[in-house]
This record gives structure tokens, sequence and C-alpha cells, in this order.
């Protein structure tokens, strides 16, 4: 650049740029600092404490190693079966002559969004050893010797993978579909069967799209706290997420080796993220051809039963059953296999009503996903507008800061948040949740919002600019009309993932900041399935309810 | 002078995209500027606009300093007294075709009246006052030029700004259009730079037109001029179809140059360098007569190829290693030995070390 000054509205941009940059660094990189210096320290935050090298020595121990290698093999079990059941999941529904697409992708859906920590509770009901189907194998069939047990390693792979299908099936989704359709019909006109353009043309292009989905399904896995909370913890299997945890919660604490823990498991999924953007930068993009899908479907002949049936059995156990379960166990006096012999009440109901706790948990719950997700959308849109279109210096370190929670674990920001409290005076405020979700949700916004910035040319805005608009003026009235619906799902994502998360409010909630993720757990904890299960089920319609409602706004738009 | 444009120099990384070029534009003018895709058009009237900060120069508008890299000055766009109309035409989706156009006024904060009154009679001139209320989705290729050159005018800007406002068209709406244009132009009487690559919108639509290569002007000049005189090959070649035939000057003669072929005819040329050596005639397509002309120059050659083009034919002709275009009505056949016939009128030697520049072959 020369030395030539702007003449006018440079200023406003660049104190805008700097604000945004410096709120970005302060929510990114204070759990961040805090966790380093917890990691040195002899004792916990607030505890006087000196320097030590203990906490990283202690790593090597054999528990931790332990753990770290029962989370690296639940993780690779559940990315390769999860993104193997999303692609084939995808496949069928975008290349076969499956029936009932429509209504599969909206099941796919709903499962997409039933949070974690309630179908772990579900499945604990349904299939720990005192649990239903359990006793309906004993006194509807009478059937001894044989029992389910979702507290081992295989129960937190199982739910895990009825959790994380859905994200596989979403993020495979798009490739396949844009995929040029062209190229298939290519094969076709030369003369290959529908299974050897499967084999030969469709599988190998989406080799990378399915090589990204595996890390993130990998990084979702290693993340993953409430699922191995409910059904590890109770059978001794541990994860680092559910180690640090103990760590932390349970005496003695020792919060200087959860640090070193969580440092070294964001090291983990921070390097596998990393390697994902390499593939999505080598190859990952699809060739789009906008011309959408037009293949013709392939017909399944008598294997389309068999592949109707294995979807329907992953939405019964997704969803449906899960939900069923839920609802009876809310609704029964006290638990008995047989419906038909139950008693029903709604006392379950009435006690969340009563409860001044948990209707205080209520409110904060909305508090935070309401007023945070818009704080966390208002950031992620001068991000991405920053980082996307501005691209003022630093914008690329803007961008590496706010890519950064991709791959810190929502178990570690908070505890980076606990960390801080030495030095924050927001601990016991509403506050320390809002910016934890904040830090640790704020790819959703930057990814969507930019994502719909690069869609649309720039010339629209110097079109603007040519027409006598300031760049306040033209981001107002061009900028953010064209980013409605961008904004709107952003809102809506921000908002379930505040409403539902568990893992970050663990550590740094309060009595005062509880909210409704841990009222649910707590309840359940004290081995109140039935209360538990009512919050489950309220808090499961408000989500379906938003979902539908916002996806009706988003439809008019 | 309404623009005034001053050793104007732009740099992307270490490569130089506008390497010093000047000119200045009266008011009411139009004034093209004419080159290959990617010698440098776009970029100038973005630094006009003010979308691009060049690295030196000066620019003007209105006698207003907009941009002076020694003074320090670099106006925004939206403080320049400038309608633009984008090769894309960059409507805005998400407004109507009256809210679209009304946008420079309403950022202006002019009155509701107002607004309606000019937003109307802009509308009424680029003949879309039927569409005001159209979502601007709903709108043909045509119709969303239209819309942008009403936005770009409703404001009466001091002048105005044309990126290939034609491109996108197809051919018989672009002939339309051209007129259309002119005759607004002529209307508002405002200074008008007009980037374009088809030298026909360039030679309809010009008070003037600069030929520009690689960042540079080659030659400005009335449409007249630079088709008729141009000063080298590469502006003979850009604003109009030309053929170029290797000679050797031999000198001045009565009338013009004098020059031979490699095959030993004489060539006379009305203008040209005089200086003896290599050098290249140029001759237009349609001044090639096909038969002997008593008087004027004459080749001979073998058709090559015959292409109908409806109304006349262009046909392909080996002139020893040379191979000429030629427009013409006259019948003749693939294979068949014809004489070529033009005068020394219709010939202008150039010098030869700008003939890098395409040739017919
Ligand atoms: N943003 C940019 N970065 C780098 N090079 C550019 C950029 N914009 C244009 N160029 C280059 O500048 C040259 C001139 O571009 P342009 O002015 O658009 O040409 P024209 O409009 O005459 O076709 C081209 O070689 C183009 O590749
Ligand atoms: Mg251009």
């Amino acid at each position: 650049m020369t030395g030539v000054v702007r003449a006018h509205g440079r200023g406003t941009v660049k104190l805008i740029f700097a604000a945004t940059f410096l709120v970005t660094a302060f929510l990114i990189l204070t759990p961040l600092a805090s966790l380093l210096y917890g990691s040195f320290r002899s004792a916990g935050p607030g505890e006087p404490s000196v320097f030590t090298w203990r906490n990283w020595t202690d790593l090597g121990s054999a528990a931790i190693a332990n753990t770290l290698v029962t989370t690296c093999f639940i993780s690779a079990v559940t990315a390769v079966l999860s993104t193997a059941g999303g692609a084939a999941l995808a496949w069928l529904i975008y290349r076969t002559d499956f029936r009932f697409k429509r209504s599969t992708v909206a099941a796919v859906g709903l499962s997409f969004f039933f949070p974690g920590f309630i179908l772990a509770m579900a499945w604990v009901i349904l299939g720990s050893p005192g649990g239903i189907f359990n006793d309906v194998l004993e006194e509807l069939f009478g059937i001894e010797g044989f029992k389910f047990d979702v507290y081992s390693i295989s129960g937190i792979i199982w739910i895990q993978i009825l959790h994380i299908i859905p994200f596989a099936f979403f993020t495979l989704r798009g490739p396949l579909i844009a995929m040029d359709s062209s190229l298939e019909e290519a094969a076709y006109a030369s003369g290959a069967s529908p299974w050897q353009v499967v084999r030969r043309v469709t599988v190998p292009l989406m080799l990378f799209p399915m090589l990204s989905s595996l890390l993130l399904c990998f990084v979702l896995s290693v993340e993953q706290f409430a699922i191995p909370a409910m059904v590890g913890i109770p059978g001794h299997v541990n994860t680092l997420a559910t180690e640090l945890y103990l760590l932390t919660n349970f005496s003695p604490p020792n919060t200087g080796l959860a640090a070193a823990v969580g440092l070294s498991m964001s090291a983990v999924t921070g390097l596998t993220i990393f390697a994902q953007r390499r593939v999505v930068a080598k190859r990952g993009a699809p060739t789009v051809s906008g011309k959408g899908y037009r293949v013709r479907p392939l017909a399944l002949g008598k294997w389309r039963w068999a592949a109707q049936a294995v979807a329907l059995f992953y939405i019964l156990m997704s969803f449906i059953i899960p939900t069923l379960a839920l609802i009876y166990t809310s609704a029964i006096k006290f638990f008995v296999a047989n419906p038909m012999e139950a008693s029903y009440t709604w006392r379950n109901y009435l006690q969340i009503w009563n409860s001044p706790g948990t209707m205080r948990a209520f409110w904060n719950t909305i508090v935070v996903a309401g007023g945070g997700a818009l704080l966390g959308l208002i950031l992620g849109t001068l991000i991405a507008y920053s980082t996307h279109r501005l691209k003022p210096r630093g914008h690329r370190a803007l961008d590496v800061l706010a890519c950064l929670p991709f791959g810190i674990p929502g178990i570690v920001i908070g505890l980076g948040f606990l960390w801080s409290y030495v030095y924050l005076p927001i601990y016991g405020t509403l506050w320390v949740l809002v910016f934890c979700y904040m830090a640790r949700f704020l790819p959703y916004a930057t990814e969507t919002i930019g994502a719909q910035i690069v869609q649309f040319d720039k010339v629209l805005e110097e079109a603007a600019w040519a027409s006598g608009a300031n760049r306040v003026a033209s981001f107002r009235r061009i900028v953010l009309p064209l980013l409605r619906p961008a904004l709107q799902s952003g809102y809506f994502l921000l908002f379930i993932a505040y409403f539902r998360e568990i893992a970050a409010a663990a550590l740094i909630y309060t009595a005062s900041t509880q909210v409704l993720s841990i009222s649910i757990w707590a309840f359940f904890e004290n081995a109140n399935w039935g209360v538990a299960s009512a919050l489950s089920i309220v808090t499961t319609i408000i989500t379906v309810a938003l979902m539908a409602a916002v996806a009706r706004a988003s439809l008019r738009v | 002078m309404s623009i005034i444009v001053r050793d104007l120099v732009k740099r992307y990384g270490d490569k130089t995209i506008i390497d010093g070029i000047s000119f200045e534009i009266a008011q009411g003018e139009l004034v093209s500027l004419l080159g290959p895709s990617g010698c440098g058009k776009t970029t100038t009237l973005r630094c006009i606009a003010g979308l691009e900060t060049p690295e030196a120069g000066f620019i003007a508008i209105d006698d207003m300093v907009v941009f002076d890299s020694q003074a320090g000055i670099a106006v925004e766009p939206y403080h320049r007294d400038i309608g633009m109309v984008f090769q894309s035409y960059a409507i805005w989706p998400h407004l109507t075709v009256f809210e679209n156009v009304a946008f420079p006024l309403r950022i202006r904060r002019r009155p509701n009246t107002e607004v309606e009154t000019r937003v109307t009679k802009a509308l009424a001139m680029v003949g879309l006052s039927a569409f005001r209320d159209r979502s601007s989705q709903q709108l043909s290729g045509g119709q969303q030029q239209r819309v942008a050159v009403a936005r770009a005018i409703v404001h009466a800007p001091a002048v105005l700004l044309f990126d290939e406002p034609l491109s996108n068209l197809d051919a018989k709406l672009r002939d339309q259009t051209r007129a259309e244009i002119r005759k607004l132009q002529r209307e508002l009487n405002v200074a008008t730079v007009y980037v374009t690559h088809d030298q026909a919108e360039a030679l309809s639509l010009s008070d003037r037109i600069l030929v520009m290569r690689d960042g540079v002007i080659r030659q400005q000049g009335t449409p007249e001029a630079v088709y008729g005189t141009p000063l080298d090959a590469f502006v003979a070649d850009v604003v109009g179809p030309a053929n170029f035939l290797p000679v050797t000057v031999v000198g001045a003669a009565s009338g013009g140059v004098e020059a031979t072929l490699a095959g030993g005819e004489h060539v006379l040329a009305a203008f040209g360098p005089t200086t003896p050596g290599p050098a290249n005639a140029m001759i237009r397509p349609d001044r090639l007569v096909l038969g002997a002309v008593p008087g004027a120059n004459q080749l001979h050659g073998r058709i090559r190829q015959r292409l109908y083009l409806g109304g006349h034919f262009e046909y392909l002709v080996a002139v020893g290693s040379a191979s000429l275009r030629v427009l013409s009505s006259a019948m003749a056949a693939e294979g068949d030995s014809v004489t070529l016939s033009f005068t020394a009128a219709d010939c202008i030697i150039l010098a030869t070390d700008t003939q890098e520049t395409s040739s017919w072959a």
C-alpha cells in the first residue's frame, strides 16, 4: 500500500474490527491461557499454590494412559461406524429407489437435534441392568441369563453411534447432492452397471468427504461428555472427558491435573481438526454443478425391504423408543415393565412446576440461550464479515482464533473458564455461561454466516457504495437483508446449542446459575428418573417446537 | 473537465495493471475504453469509481479531487458523484425494481415525493414503467440491465461509468440497447466512460475512443480517426477486422507510400512511414474487391475457404504466404484463382515492430 489515507469512513470500520478482534481474543484465549496457567499450579483455582511440573508428569500415569487408550478406541470405533452409517443412509436416500425419503430425512433431523444427554438417559432407562429391556426379557418372555448392559464400553459406543450418525449423514449428503451428476451419467453411458458406478465413481468421488466426516466424527466422540458420563461412570469406564470431570468434582479435586488432561485432549482434537481442514482444502469441496441430482435412482430390488427395515430400526432406536421410554417413565408412579399394569400420574410434571430451583433453571436457560445466542450471532457475523469481506490487517489471525473452538472440547472450555475465576469477576453469574458458550459455539456462527457471505457477489455491495451508501449504510441496507436466511438459521443453531449444552456447563454452574440440562442430570443422578424424564420431555418439546417455528419462518422468506 | 485522470498507476502485487495513463473527458462527452480482455479497462473504471485504490496518480471528478497520491487524498466511492452500471448489473435481489432504482435517492435522504417523481422518470427513460413493483428476481437479463441503468442515472450524477453493460445480452438486444444508451446519454448530457471490448459498440457509441493495451493507452481519437488511421497493427486490429500483408517499403511516391510484396508486386498506400524496410500493409476485409479494378492495387491469390454470411460471403484468400479475409457479395468458388483489388486510400502502411498481434490466418 502507498501512504494514501482514505478520506472518510475507514475509522468506524477499523474501530469495529478492533473491537471484534479483542472480544474474540478474550473469549478464546481466556480459557486456553487459564488452562495453561492452571496446568502448572500445585493447587486449584483460588487456592494458594506454587509452580509445579507434577501435573504434566502425572499424565504418564497408568490410569491416565489407560483412559487415553479407551477414549481413542471408543472414538475410532464410533467414527468408523457413524460415518459408514451416515454414508449408507445418504446413499440410500439420494441414489436409490428407497421409499419414504422425506420422512426419513425429517426423522434423522429430529435425531440430530435430540440432545445427547437425554438420549443417554433414555438408554439408561432402557438398557441398564435394571432397565426396561431386561425387565421385558425377564417378566414378559421369561428369559434369564442374558442381560443388556449399557454401562459398558459397547454401551457408550452404541449410544454415541446413534447420536452421531445424523451428523455424518448431514455432512455427507451435501457433497453427494452437489456432486456433478454427469460424472455418474457418463459412467452409465460407458456401459457400467449401477453397482459398478457406485464402486468406481460414487465412492471414489466421495472418498475425501467421507474422510473429512470420519475425522469430525472422531472429534465429536472424543469431545462427548454426557454419554460417557451417564453410562460410563456407573460402569467404571472413563474417557478423557469424564476423567477431567471426576478430577475436578470429586475429592480430592486435582484441578491442575485436569487442566493438563484438558490441554492434551485439545491437542488430540485440535490436530484431528487440523488434519480434517487439510483434507477439505485438498479435495473435500465437491464439484458443484448446480444442476442438482438427476441420476436415475438405483433399483434396490429385494434388498429394498432390508434397507427400509434397517433405516426404520435406526429411527426407532435413536429417537422414537427413547422418547417413548421417557414419556412412560415420566408418567408412572413406580416402575413396571408392562404399561398395562402401571398406574399413571402427573406428579412429575407438577413437581417441575412447583420446584423454584427448576423454574429458575428454566429462566436461566432462556436468558442464556435467548440472549447469549444473540450475542454469539452478532460476534459471529462481525467475524465472518471481517474475514470474508473487509480483510483488514489481522483478519487471518482472527480467522484462526475463531476456528480454534472447533478443536477444543466443551468440557475443556468449561474448565478453562473455571480456572479463569482467579482473575475474572464473572464467576457465579450467568455471564460465565454466556462467555463459555459463545466461545464454544463461535464456529457455528462464523461458518453459517461465512457460507452465506461468500454466496453473494461483492459487487452488490460495491453497487451500493457507487450509489452513495457508506460502509455502515450498505452493511445495514444490503448485506444484512441478504444475510437474513443465514442469520435466522445461525441464531436457531446457536439457540439450540446453548439450550442443551451440558459439557461446558457441568464444571462452572453454581446453585444460582443452574440450567435445564444440569437440572435434568441432577434429578437423574439422584435416581429421580420420573422428574428427570418429565423435564427431558418438556425440553425436547420446546426444542422441537422452536425448530418447527424457525423452519416455518425461514420458509416464508 | 468532468473527469481528469493523470498518470494513473495500479498494481496487484508486483504486476502493474495500469501503467501511467492520462485522459480527460468533457461534460456530455462519451469516451470508450476499448481493448482486449485483461488490458485493464475495468480496473481503470474502478479506480475512477473509487472501488480500487491506485498506487499513484490523480483523479478529479467534476472539479473535485477524488484521488491524489501525492496529496494523500482518496475519497471513498460513496462520496464521489458517480453513477455506475456493473457488468453483472448487481441488482439487489431483496429489493423491488422501484427500491433498487430509488436506492441512491434514499441514501441521500431525498423526500418521498422527490423519490417518487425521479424514480418514475428514470424507469420511464429505460422503458420499465410497468415493472416498478416487480421483484427484481423476476427480471430478464435485458430488464436487469435497464434497472441498473436507471439506478445509475436516477440521482443525476456528474459522471456515468459503464462496464461492458451489453456483454451479457444477446446480439439483437445488444444492438437495440446500444442505440438507447446513446440517446439517453445525449439527453442527460453527462460525461460518460464506457468500457467495452466490442469494437462495434465503441465505434458506434463514442465521441472518442481510447484504445488500451496492457495498461497503457495506445491511441486515442474519434472513432473515424482510430478506425481510418490506426497508429499500429494492434490498434488496427482492435478497432475492426484487419488484414496484414508483409511488405517492403520502397519510399515515398506520388499519392502515398510505395511498397513491394514478397512476390514482387507493387503496392501503393495512402499513409504510412516512408523509411525503406520491412513493414505491414493493412487493408480492411470489406475494402478488398474480388476482381480486377483498373488503377487500383492488385493482388493474385487462390480462394481457400468460403463462408456464407447471409447476403454476402467471407472468403479466405491465400496470397503468397499470407492469407487475407475478404468480405464480398461476389460469387466465387473454393479453389478459384482470383484477383484482389484495393485502392491506395484503403491501404495503410504500419511499422512491423508492433506486429506481434494476431493476423488473420
Ligand atoms: N483483484 C485482482 N488481483 C490480481 N489481479 C487482478 C485483479 N483484478 C484484475 N486483475 C488483473 O488485472 C488485469 C486487468 O484486469 P481488468 O481491468 O479486469 O481487465 P479488462 O476489464 O480490461 O478485461 C488482468 O490481467 C487481471 O487478471
Ligand atoms: Mg473487464
